[in-house]
């Protein structure tokens, strides 16, 4: 009987190698894959029992904390708590026990101390047994900016509206503002029940608190969208210079017999003025002609060196401004209202600050981006922002052209903006800009979109400061609706930063 | 064996090891120990004092090992510490999991354990450790139970089928239709012993019939096939496994029975064909009963498809759960008490196992699981040193069936095979099972005293008469 005692032990040495091969399988090799499964409890509840990374705003050079995890009291749970909710709010995004948004979602990796770049630190805790934990992350939000961003929109008579200003030599968003928003200390609970009630709070309410209209939304950019009509001219040569005279007729016939009226049916100069001027004073017939000309290829060819067309990660994901291409997107009778921001066209408010910051930085468009660094536990860094070209949007020598283009918007008596951003009005500094007023299909009576786009020139030797983009939905003229919500966010900007 | 010129001297005694049990047996106590205090401080943060429960449980094993010392001197000094080992980081697995969510711990709200979890194990553990004390009293030699072949049989098949026969109201907890409820909260499964004594029939049927079965028979395709009127225990097992199987939904339950069956009367006839038989018999019975009864059907798919459409959150809940659960353990598992095992139902009984693979990672379940192998291999050495047949017998079916049973739970909670319910020995919470886990360990020691023991001394010198050792 022995000779089957020793097979039978045999088999029960075969056992418990399958055993021991499938645990090594489910506990070495199948972790990461069960971890991700849907629904995991314990991936789930562990969000509770480690202390995740602050959200820190740097861009006025000092920290301050946006986001935190506090302890919550009598519990061995943190909870998250946002100091300026509403203000940061686009840019935070929310961390609920179900899901994420904004930064929270972008940078999950680093603040929940799961990225393997922070494995090392991990793999320390666990042997001291110091509790693991989140990275910080610094965004390069400027706190003056943004709160001056969120009040502007707020005090705005409750319009839909968003903010970006960026720093155009680098891409630094240092405001990223959208009003109605939310409060995200509202979601910071671990109360399902009562998650799902303002959940669908949020959700239902016909205001879209939890849209971030600076990044998530497109307008038509309007007028606007004569700073890629010019670049496109003057890059091509359909157009000299800015002096070069233009065709401005009042009305602008168009190839299919369709009439293009300028805004008010207001007569442009001499019906052929300098670019320049058709420009400080938004003339419609002119750059529908300059359009039409030109073609819509070429115009959708210098919106995309803009940036347009395209997706993009600041990390949070960006939906892409467009000129679309659709059927029949040639007809120059159509590429006369695509070239003046009408028709198809579409862009974010983000897209509008990065149509001045172009010009601003000499024609170099930079990759807006919001994290200026990751910090471990440990004060390491990281990981560091890396400023990064986008593209050429045009060369220096046309930026120069646009940028004295832009300068008449705000400083020539006629232009459209001189009112409300003219150097009588921003204490002194300069702002070039342009304006937009965009008729938004929905009633082309008092609900057109204000736009408003600008920039603070370098000075000898200094890059420009800031470029800011705004859109405010329904606000009517661009000139009276957005560009003093910009002149608000630059004045305190450049107050913080003297 | 020559027989001495001078058979007058005493022949010198093989040394029993009880020192060295003893040792070892201290370092199993003390890895539990420790183990308790890795579980206050995973769940405290601070250490906690010394419990009357494991004071209680080092005594009971200090007991069992004077037992072993006065009635089996010479027995393995492997197995006590082995049995300890398991038995006391069970209890203290009990005890993490009792304060789930008590007295300020991390885990659910609501915990169906009692608060008296630990304490009634222990007294399960002193129950087991004096039938181990009994066995070692009353049976002086694993053999004599030969003559109580067909009434322990009997006992063996009526413990089995009393659950079947009881209203679901005084049979079934959790499902599964294979208690004995008393009524106040005690109840006992049946099986766990009716395994032990239809063992105890099997080896005596088969020591008794071993030779027939042996060598009758024609010759097919290089397979000695036996006679179909040999065929009939066998297909009798088959068939009261089966019907454990379709009345008490107890897969695993029946997998151990067919597969120990099986297994000793492979041992006993050493003829391949009788496995290949059982292992078809027992996989065409098992998919009939899949197809036939639905609650089986549903094994395999939450085996195939445990994340599939809706399974993770209902039929798979509780093995997703177990999975998870180890995967979270990972490496070098969360350390006792700070992971959150409670997130599986029931997680004390059927899937103990997953509990240790998430606190104590893969290295605790490799260990556990060698601590579980060296088990049975000494057992199945015990088989083989011992003479007589029925012992070798007996021992090699149950040391095979605790390796089949770690392999059906350890492998089901870890989706190796489909999971059936069935307990890990000396880990689950549960008296039955922790019972009859000792009184194994009883035969065990018996058995290997006996194997390793002084060969009988003649009673007188009778010249040319000699002791000869059967094998």
């Amino acid at each position: 009987m022995n000779r089957a005692l020793l097979r039978i032990s045999l088999a029960c040495l075969v056992m418990f190698v399958l055993l021991l091969i499938n645990m090594n399988y489910v506990q070495a090799f199948e972790t990461g894959k069960l971890a991700a499964e849907p629904g995991n409890i314990r991936v789930f509840d562990e969000q509770f029992t480690y202390q995740r990374g602050s959200i820190i705003a740097n861009g006025d050079g000092t920290d301050l904390k946006i986001a935190e995890s506090v302890p919550v009291k009598g519990t061995d749970t943190y909870q998250r708590y946002y100091p300026d909710g509403p203000v940061y709010a686009p840019v935070t995004g929310y961390d609920t026990i179900y899901s994420t948004s904004g930064i929270e979602q972008a940078e999950n990796s680093y603040l929940s101390g799961t990225n393997p770049k922070l494995a090392v630190h991990n793999l320390g805790a666990l042997l001291t047994g110091k509790q693991k934990q989140g990275a910080t992350v610094e965004l390069t939000i400027s706190p003056a900016a943004q709160q001056a961003a969120y009040t502007a929109l707020a005090g705005d008579g409750g319009h839909p509206a968003a903010l970006v200003a960026i720093s155009p030599s680098t891409g630094a968003i240092l405001a990223l503002a959208s009003y109605p928003t939310f409060d995200p200390n509202q979601l910071a609970t671990q109360d399902g029940a009562k998650l799902d009630k303002v959940d669908q709070q949020l959700l239902t309410n016909p205001s879209q608190p939890l849209l971030n209209r600076a990044i998530s939304e497109t307008y038509p950019p309007g007028s606007s969208f004569k700073i890629v009509t010019s670049s496109a001219a003057l890059s091509t040569g359909a157009v000299a210079s800015p002096n070069t005279p233009v065709y401005a007729p009042s009305p602008l016939t168009l190839p299919n017999g369709n009439l293009l009226v300028n805004d008010g049916g207001e007569i442009c100069g001499d019906g052929m003025p300098p670019m320049i001027q058709a420009f400080w004073m938004s003339c419609n017939t002119a750059f529908g002609h300059l359009g039409s000309t030109m073609g819509a290829p070429t115009l959708r060819r210098y919106s995309s060196q803009f940036g347009m067309n395209r997706s993009l990660f600041i990390p949070l994901h960006v939906v892409p401004s467009v000129l679309p291409e659709g059927s029949g997107w040639t007809d120059p009778s159509l590429t006369a209202f695509s070239a003046i921001g009408q028709y198809n066209d579409a862009v974010t408010p983000l897209q509008e600050a990065m149509f001045s910051a172009a010009i601003a930085n000499g024609g170099k468009l930079m990759y807006p981006y919001l994290v200026q660094q990751v910090v471990g536990p440990g004060l390491a860094v990281i990981q560091g922002a890396k400023p990064s070209v986008l593209s050429q949007a045009v060369s220096p020598a046309v930026a120069s052209d646009l940028q004295s283009m832009m300068y008449e918007v705000t400083h020539n008596t006629g232009g459209t903006a001189y009112q409300t951003a003219g150097p009588q009005v921003t204490g002194g500094i300069t702002i070039d800009g342009k304006t937009g007023t965009a008729q938004n299909g929905i009633d082309n009576g008092n609900l057109n979109d204000a736009v408003f786009t600008c920039f603070v020139p370098g000075t000898a030797g200094q890059p420009s400061p800031i470029a800011v983009g705004v859109i405010v939905q329904g606000g009517g003229f661009g000139a009276d609706a957005a560009a003093p919500i910009a002149v608000q966010v630059i004045r305190a900007y450049l107050q913080a930063h003297s | 064996m020559t027989v001495a010129a001078d058979a007058n001297r005493p022949v010198a005694m093989p040394r029993g090891r009880r020192r060295t049990e003893l040792v070892m047996l201290a370092f199993a106590v003390a890895v539990v120990l420790l183990a308790y205090a890795a579980v206050g401080l995973g769940l405290r943060g601070k250490l906690p004092g010394l419990p009357a429960d494991l004071v209680a449980f080092a005594a009971l094993m200090v007991v069992a090992h004077l037992a072993i010392r006065r009635f089996a001197p010479h027995a393995d000094p492997l197995l006590l510490p082995l049995a300890a080992l398991l038995n006391g980081l069970g209890i203290v697995m009990i005890y993490r999991l009792q304060e789930s969510g008590r007295n300020g711990n991390p885990g659910l709200q609501v915990t169906d354990m009692s608060t008296s979890a630990t304490t009634t194990q222990l007294l399960y553990t002193g129950v087991g450790v004096a039938v181990l004390v009994a066995v070692l009293v009353l049976i002086r030699e694993v053999r004599v139970l030969q003559r109580y072949t067909y009434t322990l049989g009997a006992v063996g098949l009526v413990l089995l089928a009393i659950p079947a026969m009881l209203p679901a109201s005084h049979s079934v907890v959790n499902g599964a239709k294979v208690w004995i409820i008393f009524g106040s909260g005690f109840s006992v499964e049946p099986g766990e012993f009716a395994r032990l004594a239809l063992a105890v029939f099997f080896a005596g049927y088969l020591v008794s019939k071993r030779d027939v079965l042996a060598l009758a028979g024609r010759r097919v395709l290089g397979v000695v096939l036996p006679r179909a009127r040999d065929l009939g225990p066998v297909l009798i097992a088959w068939a009261a496994s089966l019907l454990i199987l379709i009345f008490e939904t107890d897969i695993g339950t029946s997998a151990l029975f067919f597969g120990m069956f099986v297994v000793m009367l492979y041992i006993a006839t050493q003829r391949t064909s009788w496995l290949l038989i059982g292992v078809t018999l027992f996989v065409a019975g098992s998919w009939l009963t899949a197809l036939a009864v639905p609650h089986v059907m549903e094994r395999f798919t939450v085996w195939l498809h445990p994340f599939a459409g809706s399974n993770a959150t209902g039929i798979a809940y509780q093995p997703v759960q177990a999975l998870e659960g180890l995967a979270f353990g990972g490496l070098f598992g969360t350390g006792l008490g700070q992971g959150q095992p409670y997130h599986t139902p029931l997680v004390q009984s059927d899937f103990i196992f997953s509990a240790f693979g998430e606190e104590l990672g893969l290295v605790g379940v490799m260990a556990l699981l060698l601590v579980f192998g060296l088990l049975v291999q000494r057992g199945l050495r015990a088989a083989v040193a011992v003479p007589d047949p029925f012992s070798k017998l007996l021992i090699g079916g149950l040391s095979f069936v605790l390796a089949l049973q770690i392999f059906v739970i350890v492998g089901g909670v870890s989706g190796l095979i489909p999971l059936t319910g069935i307990t890990t020995p000396f880990l689950s919470q549960g008296g039955s099972s922790l019972v009859a886990s000792w009184i194994l360990v009883a035969l065990l020691v018996r058995v290997s005293d006996t194997a390793r023991g002084p060969a009988p001394q003649p009673i007188q010198d009778e010249g040319m008469t000699q002791v000869v050792r059967a094998g």
